[in-house]
């Protein structure tokens, strides 16, 4: 095949890139390759932003095999992302995700992001924070009481992160087994 | 009603319009890639059902509609307008869709996020867009409590969003910037004061009427005013580049300057055959000569409104049957000749 950019020489270098969960596989001689701004090449294609592409080869990239094992057993309880792909589609899979990727993905946002923290908006209306007993809002949303299943998805979840944080996986699974658990017998209104 | 680059009163410079799009997300879901098509429909109903009355708030007209309830050829037109991006074409699940009769402010609801704000405005008027965008986030979180993190800001699907969840847009005129030897490297260089720079228009590496859009590149540890800053820095920056050039060209060559901007608007007002790449080249012609005060239009119009009209999605919208390629560009170089307003 021969190399997308100069149509010369033949293309040895493949470069897959995802772009809001959609795959895009390119083909470069290893001269085009040098010279080009990854980033700023996939920029021109449509869609967001190709920094996401960026973060999964990071992450693919650095972490020692037996590290990885353990880390394939991370599963967002909230959602069902698991840990391989988050790192294919570069995509969170809801709120809670962050929480459970953070400490993985600490380093290479700020890699990507230029900084890890926030400044700027914040919500001009907010919902309770977590371990307050607060009574349903205007809608009905419900927040629950202490030991609702909601609170105790929150316990569970405070010690899932935990336990990632001292990179204490077989804690975590069981906590997130428990988290599924009440997840599960939850159903009807999730 | 016209819509908003249909506008005649636009001074006629090379920014030719701001964007600014906020990405949330409502605490109560999971993102949309995670929705069942069930929860999909019922997020969509939820949030129809809150932001019915989004008119009352800035009393603006919002039409609403499913996207798969319009047909494909509108949501092509609608992205060639810059109202949904690709990913949206792509993506299957339910998605709702809010707009004003101008088309200057859109939400997309359920698309890469469960709520897309974006505010698009003709010239640079960022801080005049973000402010729109913030009114309007406001009168939606006042209903639906948003995802949102003290350390990470505004939880999005993509970690390219996250923080603030904005992306600042200026769309920039640089035909003759963008002839320069230096351009590529320069639009590689971009990356280092935190913009992207990329072509709007055009098929693979090649630009169709060198028109460009500048972005923030990061979303996080800076506020939304000092993103939209800089993007109104590098825009105003290469727009004063890009006038220098201009100015130096008018001086040396001025004669040959008119020549091809008389030529491309002759050619355009009687050609019968008009490719895509053709018909940008001329109208990006003319729109520079507008703009030097080479020719000048009998009727004020917008040259970014003739662009938008021969795309292909539009084109096919105003026949009556499908086109192929060829008659495509019979019918490109019919809309030319009937729109195009007389010279002076
Ligand atoms: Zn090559
Ligand atoms: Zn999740």
């Amino acid at each position: 095949m021969l190399c997308e950019r100069c149509k010369i020489r033949e293309a040895n270098i493949q470069y897959t890139e995802v772009i809001n969960g959609v795959r895009t596989e390119h083909n470069f001689c290893a001269q085009c390759a040098r010279e080009m701004d990854f980033g700023q090449y996939s920029a021109i294609f449509d869609g967001e932003f190709p920094l996401a592409q960026l973060l999964s080869g990071l992450l693919g990239g650095e972490v020692p095999a037996q590290k990885k094992d353990h880390l394939k057993q991370i599963v967002c309880p909230t959602c069902g992302t698991t840990y391989e792909e988050f790192v294919n589609n570069s995509c969170f899979g809801c709120a809670d995700c962050y929480g459970v990727f953070d400490l993985l993905i600490q380093d290479n946002i700020r890699q990507l992001q230029g900084s890890d923290s926030h400044k700027g908006k914040r919500p001009v209306y907010r919902s309770a924070p977590e371990p307050d007993l607060e009574a349903g809002e205007e809608d009905g949303i419900s927040q629950g009481r202490e030991d609702s299943p909601e609170a105790q998805i929150r316990m569970w979840d405070r010690k899932l992160k935990e336990a990632l944080r001292m990179e204490e996986y077989e804690t975590a699974a069981v906590c997130r087994d428990k988290i599924r658990e009440l997840k599960g017998g939850d159903q009807a209104d999730a | 009603m016209l819509k908003w680059f249909e506008q005649p009163e636009q001074e006629s410079g090379n920014i030719v319009c701001s964007k600014v799009r906020l990405a949330r997300n409502w605490s109560e879901y999971v993102f949309p890639s995670r929705l069942s098509q069930e929860q999909s429909k019922e997020l969509l109903s939820k949030l129809g059902e809150g932001l019915k009355d989004l008119g009352d708030l800035d009393g603006r007209d919002y039409e609403s509609a499913y996207l798969s309830d319009l047909t494909e050829l509108d949501r092509r037109a609608l992205q060639e307008r810059r109202i949904l991006n690709s990913s949206i074409l792509e993506k299957k699940s339910p998605m709702s869709l809010l707009i004003t009769r101008e088309e200057d402010i859109s939400l997309v609801l359920n698309g890469m996020d469960h709520i897309r704000i974006q505010v698009l405005l003709p010239g640079l008027r960022l801080a005049e867009a973000l402010k729109t965008a913030d009114q309007i986030d406001d009168y939606v979180n006042a209903r639906f409590d948003y995802a949102f993190d003290e350390k990470y800001g505004y939880l999005t699907s993509f970690p390219t969003n996250m923080g603030t969840g904005m992306r600042a847009t200026a769309m920039v005129h640089l035909p003759s910037l963008s002839m320069g030897k230096k351009f590529p490297a320069m639009l590689n260089d971009m990356g280092r004061f935190g913009v992207s720079i990329r072509g709007v228009y055009g098929e693979g590496r090649e630009n169709y009427g060198a028109l460009y859009e500048i972005s923030n590149q990061k979303t996080l540890g800076r506020t939304e005013k000092e993103l939209t800053d800089l993007v109104n820095k590098v825009a105003i920056q290469l727009n004063d580049q890009e006038n220098q050039v201009r100015e130096m060209s008018l001086k040396r060559h001025r004669l040959e300057r008119e020549d091809e901007v008389y030529k491309s608007y002759g050619v355009m007002k009687y050609a019968r055959r008009l490719t895509m790449k053709d018909a940008m080249t001329f109208l990006s012609q003319l729109m520079s000569g507008v703009c030097d005060g080479l020719v000048k239009l009998e009727e004020p119009c917008p040259v970014f409104r003739l662009m938008l009209g021969i795309q292909t999605a539009n084109l096919q919208k105003l026949s009556d049957r499908p086109l192929g390629k060829e008659e495509l560009d019979m019918a490109r170089a019919a809309y030319l000749r009937s729109e195009l307003p007389g010279i002076f």
